[in-house]
């Protein structure tokens, strides 16, 4: 057990995993001696050497396409994408060779890969350099997509990713890279795709969200505590597939629910979960469910934080759906 | 044969050709096949054209919905079937590779029930017709998106390299997939790399109605390879021995650790690119039977003529025998029936997610 951030968890996960199991190559841009831009591979290189921990030409198309033709041939490749913002000149391998190849070739060959990816805002990055492009991957069939936001679900979810018989969009929110520290277990303690986290018990309102927003939703959840008012606080940690029978359960139990995610509005991953609640537990709410969003326009560069959905836009729906 | 100089000169202007058109042995080495060997290239190619003439007759009656023919691609697709080592080599075919599957192994009724999506199609009823792929053959299940399959093919043979297994990838594409980045940024791996892979380009000069010279304003492919740091071969794809030789040697020297090779078989696609096309609104037809003049069979037949090693009595047994083995095989294809609706939803993960097993159940009663 040791006090880590998630960037440093990132890298002692790969380091411990590559030691077990040498079928783990990682590969991307500056992986090797740089260590990553953000140090997600720091002293990888230097202990597994250049054919494992493999810098590539500057092509996502190669970095991706490549790693799906190891993981077919039996390797178990892990691929960085710098920034999530980067991924769509390899999109087409993801799309199409990545998540279609169990599915096209019968199951005769596989793709089990993860491709991690740092994403979001709030790094004074401008619109390329801050973008949530989930749900592209949640609408691909055959892929899994994760977007984890504490150091213990990082590296839970990572050894879960890697292990995957199947490709596993790894998001990670980069502004919380070096945010939060946690004491992370060194055993075998996995976490499996598709379960969510109940983060905090209440009775008032359910706040959801996942990846770098779980900051500010965790704030408004203290804010509201202060004034009184109960709030039942839950982190996805998995998109596809997703943990609906907790959220389901929750909204169900409570009547409100708050749905936070900093990617554009339009078709966001909170379009499914509102949809999927009056579905299924319509009678049982109190009030509409209420996204709150990233908006739809380009990532704006001057107006950084204003873009996030900070804890002031998450507490004004709640004040909304409680007083409904 | 491999070790020390390549026997073939990269970079040439004109096309490597061993035996001339009138099937006269042209090359500067005596061909080491055996007769046997010789005369089994023959068969291959007349296999896979009268395949070809059978799944045009399926499309027009209804049978399959689409197919990519390959009359006129046999000499370079036959020569690769049999250069690289079956079941051992990756390849990685695109949707005009049937004449290369099919000298490959794959059995004639498993392609066919590809083609018709029946329960012995290898892809379980997954793909459209003539998108091959086989596990045990190590034929990567080809996709639609041209070039996609690039990259992939690279990372097997980046993967062959790190484990040292004496594998070959083959990747096979045509003329149109050059143009395309994922070429340019799997390619340019490779040869980074140093990967045991060999490009195999079929420059058939259109890529469905788009002709050669809207596609590159290079003189030919095989000069591409240059900058990649490889060796590119220009290859008469009409000539199956030349191509045959060509390729053995880019695969047996990527065994050995030379690295990747790019090699463009100059080939000419007698059809239509699928029958929705409509091939007389962008190519003469005098263009056409130029070509046909040229067709890799009766040149390859005229050659083992010459040789001694074919006759007419050997060319009825053939042609009856093929015709009798594939009329057998579609009717086994046929027979084992439509891939079943249950498989409809495996295969997207190792396993059936709850969410996908709820969305199965929305199928109606009489849709299951």
């Amino acid at each position: 057990m040791s006090t880590q951030n998630i960037v440093q968890t990132i890298a002692r996960t790969l380091d411990e995993e590559m030691g077990k199991d040498e079928r783990i190559v990682v590969l991307g841009e500056d992986v090797g001696k740089r260590g990553g831009v953000f140090l997600a591979t720091e002293n990888l290189f230097e202990k597994y050497g250049p054919d494992r921990v493999m810098d590539t030409p500057l092509s996502e198309a190669a970095i991706i396409g490549a790693a799906v033709g190891m993981a077919a041939h039996g390797m178990r490749p892990i691929a960085e994408i710098q920034f999530a913002d980067y991924v769509y000149p390899g999109f087409d391998q993801l799309v199409s060779q990545a998540a279609k190849l169990r599915y096209r070739s019968g199951g005769q060959f596989t793709a089990p890969m993860v491709v991690r990816m740092p994403a979001g805002g709030g790094v004074n990055g401008g619109h390329h350099h801050s973008q949530n492009p989930e749900s592209h991957f949640i609408h691909t069939a055959g892929l899994k997509v994760v977007y984890p936001s504490t150091p213990r679900d990082t590296r839970g979810l990572l050894r879960t990713a890697i292990a995957d018989e199947d490709p596993v969009v790894f998001m990670e929110p980069k502004r919380l890279y070096r945010a939060i520290k946690e004491e992370v277990p060194e055993g075998d303690e996995t976490i499996p795709i598709g379960k969510a986290n109940v983060r905090k018990r209440g009775d008032d309102v359910v706040i959801i969200s996942y990846g770098g927003s779980m900051a500010e939703a965790q704030r408004a959840a203290e804010e509201l505590e202060k004034q009184q008012i109960s709030t039942e606080l839950i982190d996805l940690r998995s998109l596809q597939p997703w943990d609906k029978e907790t959220v389901l359960d929750s909204v169900a139990r409570i009547g409100r629910a708050v749905l936070v995610s900093e990617a554009p509005h339009s078709l966001g991953f909170m379009s499914e979960v509102s949809a999927t609640i009056s579905e299924e537990i319509l009678d049982s709410l109190l009030a509409p469910p209420m996204r709150v969003s990233g908006f739809d326009i380009p990532y704006p560069y001057a107006y950084d934080r204003e873009y996030l959905p900070g804890p002031n836009r998450i507490l004004r729906a709640v004040q909304q759906v409680l007083d409904y | 044969m491999i070790k020390g100089t390549p026997r073939f000169e990269a970079f040439t202007d004109e096309p490597i050709t061993l035996v001339s058109e009138q099937g006269k042995w042209v090359g500067d080495f005596e061909p080491d096949l055996s007769k046997d060997q010789l005369r089994g290239l023959y068969r291959d190619m007349v296999a896979a054209r009268l395949l070809d003439e059978r799944f045009s007759r399926l499309q027009r009656s209804g049978r399959i919905s689409f197919y990519a023919s390959s009359s006129g691609h046999e000499g370079a697709q036959v020569a690769a079937g049999r250069a690289a080592q079956a079941g051992r080599d990756w390849i990685f075919p695109y949707y005009r590779d049937s004449a290369m599957v099919l000298t490959l192994g794959m059995p004639t009724r498993e392609i066919i029930g590809q083609m018709m999506a029946t329960r012995l199609d290898p892809n379980r009823g997954r793909q459209m017709p003539a998108h091959p792929g086989h596990g045990p053959l190590k034929i990567y299940t080809a996709a639609s998106p041209i070039a996609s399959h690039v990259p992939p093919a690279v990372g097997t043979a980046i993967s062959m390299k790190l484990q040292a297994t004496g594998e070959v990838t083959v990747c096979s594409l045509g003329d149109g997939a050059t143009s395309e980045g994922d070429f340019h940024a799997g390619i340019n791996f490779a040869g980074v790399q140093g990967a045991p892979i060999v490009f195999l380009v079929q420059n058939n000069r259109y890529a469905i109605s788009v002709d050669y010279n809207k596609q590159t304003a290079s003189q030919n492919i095989a000069m591409k390879a240059h900058a990649y740091g490889m060796p590119g071969y220009l290859v008469d794809g009409m000539d199956v021995l030349a191509s045959y030789y060509v390729l053995k040697e880019s695969i047996e020297r990527a065994r050995e650790g030379f690295g990747p090779s790019l090699v463009e078989t100059t080939v000419y696609r007698y059809g239509p690119h699928s029958p929705a096309d409509d091939d007389s609104r962008y190519r003469p037809k005098e263009e056409v039977e130029a070509w046909r003049k040229r067709d890799p069979l009766p040149r390859y037949r005229r050659f083992l003529e010459n040789e001694g090693l074919w006759d007419e009595k050997q060319e009825k047994e053939l042609l009856a025998s093929i015709e009798e083995e594939q009329k057998a095989a579609q009717q086994e294809a046929q027979e084992a029936g439509k891939v079943p609706l249950e498989w409809m939803f495996e295969d997207v993960f190792a396993e059936v997610p709850d969410f996908l097993r709820e969305q199965q159940q929305r199928l109606s009663p009489e849709e299951k």
